[in-house]
Order: structure tokens, then sequence, then C-alpha cells
């Protein structure tokens, strides 16, 4: 992979991440009427441009069972799919299904990644589904939930 | 003890009960006064491998009376299945019959009656004898001893010496690998020292380092399997640590670590030891819970045996799921378990298990191992031998809801609070006092030797009180083992409630009420709490009163000379008609 094709999806990357995180920031405790606030059904919507998009085997969705911490759960993507310049994983993106903003992170690739995959930290606002969507070269969308439970804990 | 197998036979022949010896249960049969020590050693060898397991010590290097639990619910889906067992649906499932020695030691049931014909349970010095004997049986190359971990923790003895009390009974019983859980509770230093000074190998294929500063962020923090060459064969032991002790202890203990269940690195683990180095048999050493055990066993491929911890739940016979083995050798030392191995053409082919019951009336302890015990207590005896009161009820730890050693201290804490609920946690380890017994501060202890024993006292909203039981309740009635936690219920004093065990997640609790008096969600009430996090959801904590639990417990007996405990739960199961119901929920 050229350092300049990577860093050029990474950009992608972290743009919309910042964009995304302060609303999630703001899902937590205090949970005032964000003024990003999006459901998940509306955001993969936007997302999939009203095409839906299939449950997969193909999308590997890395979360914790139970969140150590719900203000940084950290969520590992990968696709099982080609990087080829004609046919590749286009984007990858993380949504929870109940937070104010449900949009988490959009990452655009192109075939210089080399590889479909992509980890961050997200903030849950309490338990729910973590969803993660990757659009494929064909033009379609597959996704991959799992639960995350965000809880204060204790026992013995 | 010095008991080999042809002496066995005589004394079988003696007692004219030829045959048992094929009975993995050769005792159970047996009248009370029948039982003898080579009944309970009494074992089949198969192979030439042989795995002795411990889990969840907690410390107790003394012999001690430990009641099993007479109520354990859970989810209706997990209801009677192993791991869900007490009482008669236990001694049903596993084939345990009631007034023998494994009535005693597995189940609640004519538990003050036998105890005074048992005696105490476990004791390093009589686990000593025990592994030793095997070890001599099979020869000591081809006997390992693995320890499921929840060992430094639980006793005064452990909390006073910062665990090397306990890391000393290790090293003399011989332990060759171990896990951990309440290990962490000393803190990521302490728990260094410890393990430097521990003779055995500490693993855990699920803590990662995850401090972005540190040299070894993303690392493991321990070794995550070991390979030992036992009996001829190549044993690859992978190690499993309690994935939620960031979730359920303090996490400035292990602040810097991250745990989790992490199954996709055990299956590549599981994966490199079998095809890159060719081990004849996978183990995993695990402090998951019995029941989460089950699903990794369901969910991760190509693993032997999962010698099973944190749950305390005794297994008398090893259950199969996937292929995979999983024994569970109870709590508090009670039992030994001994795994014989047969492994031909790298692979097994064959297996024979028994709990060993470690019954202290009918074992002989080694000599060195009672001086090790003496030793490690000399230094806090006047302490601990102090007598605080006396007990007229039987005082026990366990139970999904109620426990009345629990309620006791959610008395003690109540009165020097004054306040109107106290949350005591809900873990699994403890003692038990039977009725009439002098109450020692050493008692005291072992319900509440940990390292961070304050009692808050704080402000807590009605709602929030309402949504922190429904978290809790969540955790342990879920319907996936995989977000379970494996504690029981906390005992709450001041309160009532019903629960309906089946209803979603937020919706099981109802009829909340305290003193009495129905819950105000909009009201302010004055809680205390111990063991747990739930001070970080109140306000207003009043600093002055914070004080440890044990001291606030000891005033409390010694106030009172005799305490008399009511056995009468203060949570009603809605949708359960009883203490152990058998699958289907049937009582």
């Amino acid at each position: 992979m050229e350092r300049r094709g990577f860093l050029k999806g990474l950009a992608g990357a972290c743009a919309l991440t910042a964009v995304g995180a302060p609303t999630i920031s703001l899902a937590e405790n205090k949970k005032p009427k964000s003024p990003n606030a999006i459901t998940y059904k509306k955001a993969l919507e936007i997302i999939t441009k009203g095409k839906g998009a299939k449950d997969s085997e193909k999308i590997n969705l890395i979360v914790p069972e139970i969140a150590e911490n719900g203000a940084v759960v950290p969520v590992k993507v990968t696709v099982d799919y080609p990087m080829d310049p004609n046919n590749y994983v286009k984007s990858i993106h993380v949504l929870a299904t109940k937070n104010s903003n449900a949009r988490c992170a959009d990452v655009f690739l192109t075939p210089l990644n080399g590889k479909a995959y992509f980890a961050t930290r997200i903030k849950l606002g309490g338990t729910q589904e973590v969803v993660a969507v990757a659009e494929l070269g064909d033009g379609t969308f597959i996704k991959a939930q799992k639960s995350v439970k965000v809880t204060i804990g204790g026992c013995g | 003890m010095d008991i080999s197998r042809r002496d066995f036979l005589q004394i079988a022949a003696a007692l004219g009960f030829f045959g048992a010896s094929s009975d993995l249960l050769a005792g159970a049969s047996k009248r009370v006064d029948e039982i003898t020590a080579t009944d309970i050693m009494d074992f089949k060898p198969v192979g030439k491998v042989t795995l002795l397991h411990i889990c969840d010590l907690h410390a107790h290097i003394k012999p001690l009376y430990w009641r099993e639990p007479s109520t354990l619910i859970s989810a209706p889906n997990l209801t009677g299945t192993p791991g869900f067992l007490c009482g008669k649906s236990f001694a049903e499932f596993y084939g345990v019959k009631p007034k023998t020695l494994e009535g005693y030691f597995d189940t609640y049931l004519n538990f003050e009656e036998l105890a005074k014909k048992f005696g105490k349970m476990g004791g390093i010095a009589y686990i000593k004898t025990v592994v030793d004997e095997v070890r001599r049986d099979r020869g000591k190359d081809n006997v390992l001893l693995l320890d499921s971990g929840d060992t430094w923790q639980g006793t005064a003895v452990a909390l006073k010496t910062g665990g090397e009390a306990i890391v000393k009974a290790q090293n003399y019983l011989g332990v060759d690998v171990m896990v951990g859980h309440w290990e962490f509770t000393y803190g990521k230093e302490r728990v260094r020292e410890l393990i430097d000074m521990l003779d055995a190998d500490f693993i855990s294929q699920n803590i990662i380092d995850n401090d972005p500063f540190s040299d070894d962020f993303e690392e493991l923090v321990f070794k995550s399997y070991t390979i030992r060459e036992v009996g001829g064969a190549k044993i690859g032991i992978i190690g499993q640590s309690f994935p939620f002790t960031s979730t359920a202890n303090p996490k400035r203990f292990t602040e810097g670590w991250s745990f989790g269940l992490r199954l996709d690195t055990l299956q590549e683990y599981v994966d490199e030891l079998r095809k890159e180095k060719k081990v004849d048999c996978v183990v995993l050493l695990s402090h998951d819970g019995f029941s989460v055990d089950q699903e990794v066993a369901r969910r991760v491929h190509g693993i032997d045996f999962i010698l099973s911890g944190h749950t305390h739940d005794p297994g008398p016979k090893p259950i199969t799921v996937n292929g995979t083995v999983i024994i569970i050798a109870g709590s508090h030392g009670k039992y030994v378990g001994r795994l014989d191995i047969d492994i031909k053409n790298k692979k097994v082919v064959d297996y024979n298990y028994k709990l060993i019951p470690i019954a202290s009336n009918l074992i002989v302890p080694d000599k060195r191992g009672v001086e090790l015990v003496n030793e490690l207590y000399k230094p806090y005896e006047k302490e601990l031998n102090q007598v605080l009161g006396k007990t007229k009820g039987l005082l026990y730890k366990r139970d999904t809801f109620y426990s009345t050693f629990d309620a006791l201290i959610g008395e003690a804490i109540h009165d020097e609070m004054d306040n109107e609920i106290t949350f005591t946690p809900g873990y699994r380890w403890g003692t038990t006092l039977l009725p009439g017994d002098d109450i020692l501060m050493d008692n005291v202890y072992e319900m509440t030797a940990i390292t961070y024993p304050e009692v808050y006292t704080f402000e807590l909203k009605g709602a929030k009180i309402v949504q922190l039981l429904e978290d809790i309740a969540d955790n342990v009635f879920n319907s996936n083992p995989l977000y379970q936690q494996g504690g029981d219920m906390s005992r709450l004093t001041g309160v009532t409630y019903d629960i309906k065990i089946g209803a979603p997640s937020g919706k099981r609790i109802s009829n909340l009420k305290v003193n009495g008096k129905p819950l105000d969600i909009n009201r302010n009430y004055v809680v205390s709490a111990w063991g747990g996090n739930l001070q970080s959801a109140g306000e207003n904590i009043r600093k002055s009163k914070i004080r440890p639990v044990y001291d606030i417990t000891a005033d409390y007996i010694r106030k009172n000379g005799t305490v008399d405990i009511s056995t009468r739960s203060n949570v009603n199961v809605v949708d359960i008609g009883c203490g152990c119901p058998k699958a289907g929920g049937i009582c």
C-alpha cells in the first residue's frame, strides 16, 4: 500500500469521526435534545441511499460483550472482500442503534488501502446493538451487528 | 495417609463392597458412618496424564464449613442446567444421594446435621495429602496442579499480608499454573510482586495492555499459554482470567489493562497450539464461570478440556459441550478435581474424572501444612481469635437474593449509618457458621476481607435505585451467559420487592417498598453500600462516615452479644415457586 493512498483513506475517516463524536459525547448522561439527533433507521437509510443493507458473514465486527467503559468502547471492523482497482470495499460505517446520534463513524476507502480494516472507539449511551455497514464494489451494502452491554457492574 | 490401590482393594473387600471401585461416586451409596478416606481417593486411573484442579479457594487455608445454596435462580432458558442447580435439582441431576458425604458437600440438604457428622471442609494441609497421594500413585512427572483463580483473596491472612500468605500456600501445594480475578484487586504492582514470589506460571490470553502511553500498548500483559510435558504428552494450557474484572471490581486496580472474553484470539491460540506447536491436548484454564464456559465451548472449537471456575459450582460429573469436556471444582478448598487423560497418537482417547471431597475428618492432614497454617496465622492470632458474639441460627452466604450473614452485615451498617437502604454485594465467597457457634473476628473477615472495604453512605434518587436494581438483575438473570457476570443479586436491607425473572430487561422489578412504603421515584434516599460501584451513582457522600465494613460488623456483633437473624428473604420471586427449580422451572 502506498503511504499517500493510505493517508487519504484515513483522513476521510478522521474528518467524519470528528463530526460525529461531539454529538455522541452528549448522549450519555444528560441527554439534551441533540441538534444532530439521528435515529439508526434514518442513518442507515442515508448511508445506503435507501437501499438497505443485508446481514453478511463477510463483515467481521469485533466489540466487547460487556463494555469496560461505555465512554470508549473499542470497535474493530474487517471486511472479507477484494480491494482490486475495479472492485473494492468503498466504505465502512459504524452505528450505535440507541445513541441519540446513531451515526458514529464513516470511513471511505480506496483500493490503495489494501485491506478493508477500521478500528476506533465509540461512546455508548447504554446497552445496545453496534452495527457495522460496508458498501461493496457493486454498490450493494452488507452489515453485521452485535450487542454491547453497558453496565455499572459489580458482583463477585 | 498412604493408601495404595492394593490396600484399597483389601479394605474394599473387607467392607464387602466390591464392584464399587468402578463407580465414580463410590462413596455416595454408603452411609455416613461407613465412609473412609479410601472411598474419597478411590479412582480408576486412565492413561498417563493427570490434571489436578482447584478453583476459588478464596484464601481459605484452614478448613471451614461451607453450605451450598438453597436458592439458585436463573433466566428461564438456563434453569435446571449445570451451573443453575442446587438442593434437590442438583442431587437429581448428578445422582447424588441425600445424607451421604457427597450430599453434604454438594447440597444444602440436611446441612446442619451432616456438618456435625462430617465436620469441616478443605484446608491446605488436607488438600496436600490428597494431592501428594495422587502424585505418589501416578508419579510426580505425570501430574499437574492447575488453579482457576480467586485464590489470593477472601480471608484476613490474605488481606493483611497483601496476598503473600496465599502465594506461600500455593507454593507449598505445588501449584503449576494459575489465572486470576480477585487477585487483581491487590493492584497491578502488587500482582507483579506476588507473581514473582509464585512458583506457578500466571497466564491469561484475555488481558491486554490498554494504556496508549505504555511501550506495551495492545500487547499481552501475561503469557497467553504454557506448554507442559506431562506423562510423555505435550499439553497446551491457555489461560483465561475473569473477563469482566474491570466492571465487577474497581477499575483503579487494573487501570491500563483491558479484559474481556476475547473469543476471537482464544480461537487463534487454540489453532496455534494444535497446528504450530503440535500439542497433544488443549486445556483452557478458566475463570469465566461455569455457564459462560459452556457458551465458550459452543463458540470456540478444538479445546479438549475446560477447567472452569468463578461461579463456585461443584461439578461431580464432567459435562461435554460441542466435544469439549468441562469440569469445575466448587469453592473454598472443598474439592480437588482429578482428571486422568489417556492420549494416543497425539489425540485424547479417554479420560476419567472425580471431584474429590476434602473432608477434614476423614483425611490425615499433612504435618508441614498444619505448621505452615499456624505460622501464617501467628502474627494475627490475637485479633482474629477474638470472640465477638454468638449466632443463634445458621449464618451463611450464597443464595440468589438473601443470606443470613449478609443480612447481619446489612443490619450492622443500618445501625451505624442510620440510613434507609443498605446494599451488600452478591459475592459468592464467605463462610458458614452453625447455630450456637461463636462469631470470631476471623469469621467477619471471611465475609468482608477485600482491599476496598469502605462503606459509603450517600443519597440516591428513587428512580436511580430502580434503574440500578434492574441493571444488576440484568447481569444476574440475563438469558445469554456471555452477558452474565457470575455473581448473585445484591442484598438489600430496608427494602422489599417482587421480581419476575423471565420479564424483559428493565422490567423485572415491581412493588418496591422502602421500610414498608412504596418507593417514591422522585425522592432522595439515604443509601449505604460497599464492595461495589454504587457510590459513584449517588450524591452528597457522607465523607466523615466512611468506615471499613469489617469494623462496622464487628462492633455491631460485640454490641449485641448474640445475633438472631431471620431466615426470611425480603425478595418475592413471582414466576418461580422454589429455590432450586428443575428445567422448565419445575419445583
